[in-house]
């Protein structure tokens, strides 16, 4: 969590602005102001973090594609085990930036930041491909046999 | 006023350094993405090593000492980096030569 939750949380998170007005970010005449600069470096942080993670997905589905052998009786193995890592990569790519923006917005309006579906997509995600995996290995052991 | 109290009026929890070196740990991703495909395709090496460079840039630019206003458009960057770099995979993919794989 970025931030805790509760009475006075909300001001606890946000610095007076009033001397550095932006007008890039004109929200804070209504009602938002800027939060601690703690909170927008820890919430860029976990945004670096979850990039990382999506450019590690598309490179191991680029490299079971192209560097694994194929398996035996079954041409199209690989695609189908590295494809989904690179979609899914691309996906956490863009869900990451939302989920970025969306907690900064309510850090702006003190209020707690939501929960993140990013670990429940990218665990499911990868459950299933590492299912799909075993099972294509079984079936090219008994293709081969 | 002693030197600690000196780091922590200039970068409170040494919040700014530590965003610093997650930024250059993108870079240094990136750049090992680029360089480990320079060697096979130096088409898709040689941008995605520029792009690196930018990244490494981009943690260094721009936020003085205790400031910490968001940067959208630097994080939005790295976004459709990512997501053009998945593109070129999924082109490398599904529409380049069949690879043998490493075994020969």
């Amino acid at each position: 969590m970025l931030a805790r939750s509760g009475p006075g949380a909300g001001e606890e998170r946000r610095t007076d602005t009033s001397r550095n007005r932006d007008p890039a970010h004109p929200a804070e005449s209504a009602g938002e102001a800027e939060p601690d600069a703690r909170f927008t470096f820890a919430n860029e942080r976990t945004f670096l973090a979850w990039s990382r993670t999506a450019l590690a997905l598309v490179v191991a589905g680029l490299a079971i594609i192209q560097l694994l052998p194929p398996f035996p009786g079954v041409p199209w193995g690989r695609h189908i085990i590295g494809t989904p890592l690179i979609l899914l990569g691309s996906a956490v790519a863009v869900i990451s930036y939302l989920e970025w923006l969306r907690n900064q917005q309510a850090l702006r309006r003190g209020e707690p930041v939501s929960r993140s579906w990013l670990p429940r997509i990218l665990a499911v995600t990868i459950a299933l491909i590492g299912l799909v995996a075993a099972a294509l290995a079984l079936l090219s052991g008994v293709t081969r046999h | 006023m002693r030197p600690a109290d000196d780091i922590e009026d200039t970068d409170p929890g040494l919040a700014r350094e530590r965003t610093e070196l997650a930024w250059d740990r993108t870079a240094i991703s990136f750049a090992a993405l680029g360089g480990a495909i320079l060697k096979s395709r130096p088409y898709a090496g040689i941008p995605i090593l520029v792009v690196s460079a930018l990244i490494w840039e981009l943690g260094r630019l721009a936020r003085p000492p205790g400031a910490g206003r968001s940067r959208p458009w630097h994080l939005l960057m790295i976004t459709v980096a990512i997501t053009s770099v998945s593109i070129a995979a999924l082109a490398i993919s599904l529409l380049g030569p069949a690879a043998g794989g490493l075994r020969p």
